[in-house]
């Protein structure tokens, strides 16, 4: 018995010193640090993500800067990007919540924290800014939840999606750029039929695709599927049924058919893409241009060159029914949300929209993206950047930019002259996600096994592992287990926000 | 094991023979699979990015170039981030001793009263965790955050080991601290003098443990070290090297540059030569380990 | 001969554990015993209890003070909210997570890789542990030990490249090789036969040499008087093995084994994330990697605490039944 009790006591007595530390706790998370309401922001707290590998150190020439020119002083509490959002939820658990986060998505743990009120809803104040007031509509709106205005997006560019071509191979068989679905088709075939290498020996293929499947994404919105998500006849439709993925699906059926695709598409690693064109496996790559400026200074690397051109690019390629469909971005890359349980008033949102509107302007956006003129960068004299080696470097704070005219680095060299050109030409015949300010629960609840369904269906169809009925019928079980539920869900909320747009 | 190679001469069959053959041929090939790879990080690290392109597997680079070194060893916060990483290592390595030997001790002692419950209390905590919220909470709320014990306190008892430790102290010799009892020392004085330097091959193996553990911690530095100037090796590592990860591509911010390879393997490098290092010193204490024979003499 | 050999190196092994209880006075008769003699007991080995002092104090500060945070797995937790602000939901998210249409294939695929890691992952550091330890040369030992225990420091994320490397069904060496001997390319990666074989042989080459370093230093008490004595008694070398350098580090597998089986639901993310793919999703999904598909679309801090949970609760009712299996077989054994 004794023995007993002694475990008792023991345990009781190590109860209450865990029911000691978790009460305090409790307490204080609820509390939060909104003392002295209505008094200015004296320090603005920021949270901001870093991609650089050494620690931008607090109280910086750059961040000195940028208190003198905001006239506000700053805290910014710079985290990794790895796990960003980890930080961000315990951030938000805790008593110290920054008045201003950079929220890298619509991930779930920001869209409840927003629906329980922890953000400011901004729609109607950054109209009254002179600098906030110039966002791109299209953008802003993809930027919403459901039409609602959390934050102030980081606008990024919205064409990016190009073929990148080995210019070498294309001058052996004295081939020309293609401009269209079916001109690329006819040099994937010429790839791997034709020794584009001059080895003697059949060891080259057209493509190259990893296992992450944007490619296919992308070569079905230029064949005219929607991008992810369509609106036709009153309804949201998935790009999956449609008759311009179809087309496409067949069409890389018939490519991996006829070996223009890497036999090891099912498991290359995306890791190991440049170098499989660098090396020669394959002469095409679809995907984002910053790709094919990476692919090129490989080649400058091994040649010794500077801004030679190696790889060509194509911008969006024509559909077979004489159209172009540019594949877009969202063209943001998260927004500026502002706390609500730190920055308590009106009068106190105002301070804070006054200090990012600040950083909306032109010279805050360059002292965002290139820093202190004549100290990290200089102006030459067409207007183009000059960017100058210097300890600060590193610690750029374009994080926080969200948009305003940027001064542009001088293009070096032909291809970075291309992409610039075709970026802006092919803005034109945007396509957008049409569900991008749309968020489902059902899809929040089961989308990526939803989504997993069908890039598992389209991988093995296009593998020929399975027949057309049988990717049908993975298509039926995408809406039988939640896909029609999401789609029923974004066709009613579509329809909600068109009302309120008009 | 200086004793064991007298031990074979007493005993040197023909079947012996043989078996040592393989046993030796055998583990040089595992061990040569294993060490391979490394050396292709390491010679990665000193090749040009063409290189690392072309070739899918090298260990003497063609050209070599020094420039991600270069690169890595003018950032002040890189030199900033490894004295930090390994003081850090050292003072969470003893101190994380020093919380789980002392609480084996005792534990080992099977007729202690109170002892089973403790044992189901390690056990249940071994498997149950609140979770990362509520513990950066308790750790906000001690006034922890940029202090590096945070890195440190909330991992001073892994049960894992504590559980090891403490059976590895329940076969230990009795009669020894038997007769030390008997010459009037108490337990504490027992556990300091006798049981400690005889166990010197549990040490090095928990040390070791212990401090691979607060090496490669990332996640502490990141929730608790807020201040950018106190970050640690890891974060550093986990920032290049997550671009490699293949589901960061679709989500990454597109304007995001990937680090070139080259610099990316010279900081695998850097951050995981030292802690490989402390090994082969630790190494000698396995052999020094405790002969209960000689010392019953 | 052997059965002698057996019993004198039992005693060498364990011959603290036939007197340890004497460590401490005879263990008081509860029965008969007032409070006063409780004190004194307690004073008696005051010195002990000091000692448990700090790690209780660890337990109840940074262990068991956050656990209030498991209710989390009965809430639908909203960091912002707080504990008491998130909605209670009982046991919605594990209705949620039993009732999965995948929940099935699920569990069958991480028990199976689970158990095939404790069949063969688990032993292969023992094997080399003893086969280390037969090693003549003190030098070549110091080599291969510190060898084999790099690749512990090697992210999955490389060892995961390397396999691609000599797995390809484009070029990889090892496929080609055995192309050559079988005149077949097996495609090693996307192929779900050998998904398990390629995570066990990875998980091998990864974690073997790391894993012998404790049963390294459970060896190096084995005194050489008992090697002497078995060799003096006429035992080869593999009876010296079977009856001298096994039971030594016995107490130490069987530790090893039943806190293993603590941890059989998971069965670690990083490698089976990065080794699934479209062809073999069916035999590759795991708990750990299902909680981290339900988290990048929703926040799953609730639902993977109820998994989480979950695999606790698994995870004790194998402790406990492995060491009362193991108390069965040797009662000196054990947990506890």
């Amino acid at each position: 018995m004794n023995s007993w009790k002694k475990n008792l006591t023991l345990s009781a007595s190590l109860l209450s010193a865990t029911l000691l530390v978790a009460c305090g706790d409790g307490g204080n998370a609820e509390g939060g640090s909104a003392d002295g309401e209505s008094a200015g922001i004296e320090t603005l707290n920021i949270m901001a993500p870093t991609f650089e590998t050494t620690a931008p150190p607090s109280g910086n020439e750059w961040e000195e800067a940028l208190v003198e020119f905001t006239d506000q002083d700053v805290n910014i509490d710079w985290v990794p990007n790895v796990n960003y959002t980890d930080r961000m939820n315990v951030t938000l658990a805790s008593s110290n919540i920054p008045h201003v986060m950079v929220v890298q998505g619509k991930d779930p743990g920001f869209l409840n924290s927003a629906e329980a009120g922890a953000f400011w809803e901004l729609t109607d104040y950054l109209d009254d800014y002179e600098n906030l007031s110039q966002y791109n509509e299209d953008i802003l709106l993809n930027s919403s939840i459901n039409g609602q205005v959390f934050g102030i997006p980081r606008e990024r560019d919205i064409m990016r999606s190009t073929a990148m071509i080995r210019r070498d191979w294309l001058e052996n068989l004295g081939l020309e750029v293609p401009t269209s679905v079916d001109e690329l088709y006819d040099v994937l075939k010429a790839f791997k039929n034709d020794d584009p290498n001059q080895s003697g020996a059949d060891d080259t293929v057209g493509m190259i695709i990893p296992t992450w499947y944007g490619s296919l994404d992308t070569l079905s919105v230029w064949t005219g599927a929607p991008n992810i998500w369509g609106f036709e006849d009153g309804e949201i439709v998935p790009t999956f049924a449609t008759e311009g993925y179809i087309d496409s699906l067949e069409m890389v059926r018939k490519m991996v058919d006829e070996g223009l695709i890497n036999t090891d598409f099912t498991t290359l690693s995306p890791d190991d893409w440049d170098s499989a064109m660098f090396n020669g496996d394959g002469g095409v790559i679809i995907d984002v241009y910053s790709r094919a400026m990476r692919i090129n200074n490989l080649f400058n690397d091994e040649n010794g060159t500077e801004s030679e051109t190696y790889v060509d690019i194509t911008g969006t390629l024509t559909a077979p029914d004489g159209n172009e469909y540019g594949q877009s971005t969202d063209g943001y890359s998260g927004f500026l949300a502002i706390s609500k349980q730190t920055v308590t008033t009106e009068e106190q949102l105002e301070e804070v929209l006054t200090f990012l509107d600040k950083l909306a302007s032109t010279e805050g956006a360059n002292l965002l993206n290139h820093g202190i003129e004549g100290v990290t960068y200089d102006l030459d004299e067409d207007g183009y950047v000059l960017p100058i080696e210097n300890d600060l470097t590193p610690y750029s704070l374009e994080q926080l930019g969200m948009y305003g005219e940027v001064y542009s680095m001088r293009p070096e060299g032909e291809l970075a002259e291309t992409r610039y050109r075709l970026m802006e030409e092919n803005e034109e015949n945007v396509v957008y996600n049409a569900a991008a300010p749309l968020v489902s629960d059902i899809y929040a609840r089961q989308g990526s096994q939803l989504d997993d369904i069908i890039e598992d269906a389209r991988v093995r169809y296009i593998a020929g592992q399975i027949s057309r009925e049988e990717f049908d019928a993975e298509i039926e079980r995408w809406y039988s287990s939640g896909g029609q539920s999401v789609i029923d869900e974004l066709t009613e909320k579509y329809q909600e926000l068109m009302e309120t747009q008009e | 094991m200086s004793t064991n190679a007298s031990l074979h001469e007493l005993h040197n069959t023909k079947g012996g023979r043989i078996f040592d053959k393989f046993n030796i041929i055998f583990l040089l090939i595992f061990a040569l699979t294993t060490v391979l790879p490394f050396l292709y990080v390491v010679a990665g690290s000193f090749a040009t990015e063409a290189e690392i392109a072309r070739r899918a597997f090298f260990i003497w680079p063609e050209t070599f170039t020094l420039n991600a070194y270069r690169h890595i060893f003018t950032s002040q916060a890189f030199i900033r981030s490894i004295i930090i990483t390994i003081g850090v290592t050292v003072v969470g390595t003893l101190t994380q001793l020093f919380f789980t030997f002392t609480m084996a001790y005792p534990l080992s002692k099977r007729n202690l009263k109170g002892n089973k419950l403790l044992m189901n209390i390690v056990i249940f905590a071994m498997l149950f965790s609140g979770g990362m919220i509520p513990t950066y909470l308790i750790v906000e709320q001690l006034g922890l955050i940029n202090s590096y014990w945070a890195l440190i306190l909330p991992g001073a008892i892994n049960p894992f080991n504590l559980i090891i430790i403490k059976n590895f102290f329940q076969h230990f010799s009795a009669e020894l601290e038997e007769s030390a009892k008997i010459d009037g020392a108490t337990e504490l004085q027992i556990f300091w003098r006798i049981v400690l330097p005889l166990s010197k091959p549990i040490i090095a193996t928990f040390a070791l443990f212990y401090a691979v553990a607060i090496w490669n911690d990332f996640m502490g530095p990141l929730l608790y070290m807020h201040d950018t100037s106190k970050w640690t090796l890891q974060l550093l590592l986990r920032q290049v090297t997550i671009s490699s990860d293949p589901n960061a591509l679709g989500q990454m911010d597109p304007d995001f540059v990937p680090p070139e390879e080259g610099l990316k393997l010279a900081i695998i490098v850097i951050a995981t030569f030292p802690i490989m290092c402390i090994y082969p010193f630790l190494q000698k204490h396995f052999a020094k380990g405790i002969m209960i024979g000689s010392v019953k003499g | 001969m052997i059965s002698l050999l057996y019993l004198s190196h039992r005693k060498g092994v364990n011959m603290g554990q036939e007197v340890s209880t004497e460590v401490l006075e005879k263990p008081i008769s509860s029965k008969n015993v007032k409070k006063k003699s409780k004190q004194k007991y307690f004073w008696q080995y005051k010195y002990l209890y000091l000692m448990l002092l700090p790690g209780l104090i660890y337990f109840a500060v940074f262990r068991y003070a956050p656990m209030y945070g498991i209710q989390i797995a009965f809430r639908n937790y909203v960091p912002f909210l707080g504990m008491h602000g998130s909605e209670w939901v009982g046991l919605e998210q594990f209705r949620q997570f039993f009732t999965s249409p995948d929940f099935g294939r699920i569990m069958f695929n991480t028990l199976f890789i689970s158990f095939l890691s404790v069949a063969v992952s688990f032993p292969i550091p023992v094997l080399l542990a003893i086969l280390l330890n037969e090693l003549r040369h003190a030098v070549y030992k110091k080599l291969i030990q510190t060898f084999i225990y790099i690749p512990h420091f090697l992210s999955w994320t490389i060892v995961v490249g390397l396999t691609h490397v000599l797995f390809s069904i484009n070029g990889g060496a090892v496929t080609e090789i055995l192309a050559s001997i079988f005149g077949e390319r097996v495609d090693f990666l996307a192929n779900p036969n050998w998904f398990r074989p390629m995570i066990i042989l990875q998980q091998v080459w990864k974690g073997a040499g790391w894993g012998t370093i404790i049963f390294l230093a459970a060896l190096s008490r084995v005194s050489p008087e008992q090697y002497e004595a078995a060799i003096v008694d006429g035992a080869g070398r593999f009876r010296r093995i079977w009856h001298v350098t096994l039971p030594a580090i016995r107490p130490t597998i069987v530790i090893m084994l039943i806190l293993t089986m603590g941890s059989v639901l998971s069965t670690g993310f990083d490698q089976l994330f990065l080794m699934t793919n479209s062809l073999n999703r069916s035999v590759a999904d795991v708990f750990d990697t299902y909680v981290y598909q339900m988290g990048i679309t929703q926040a799953a801090y609730s639902y993977s605490a109820a998994v989480g949970l979950f695999k606790s609760v698994v995870g004790i009712i194998l402790i406990v039944s492995t060491d009362f299996i193991a108390k069965k077989v040797d009662p000196d054994s054990g947990l506890f």
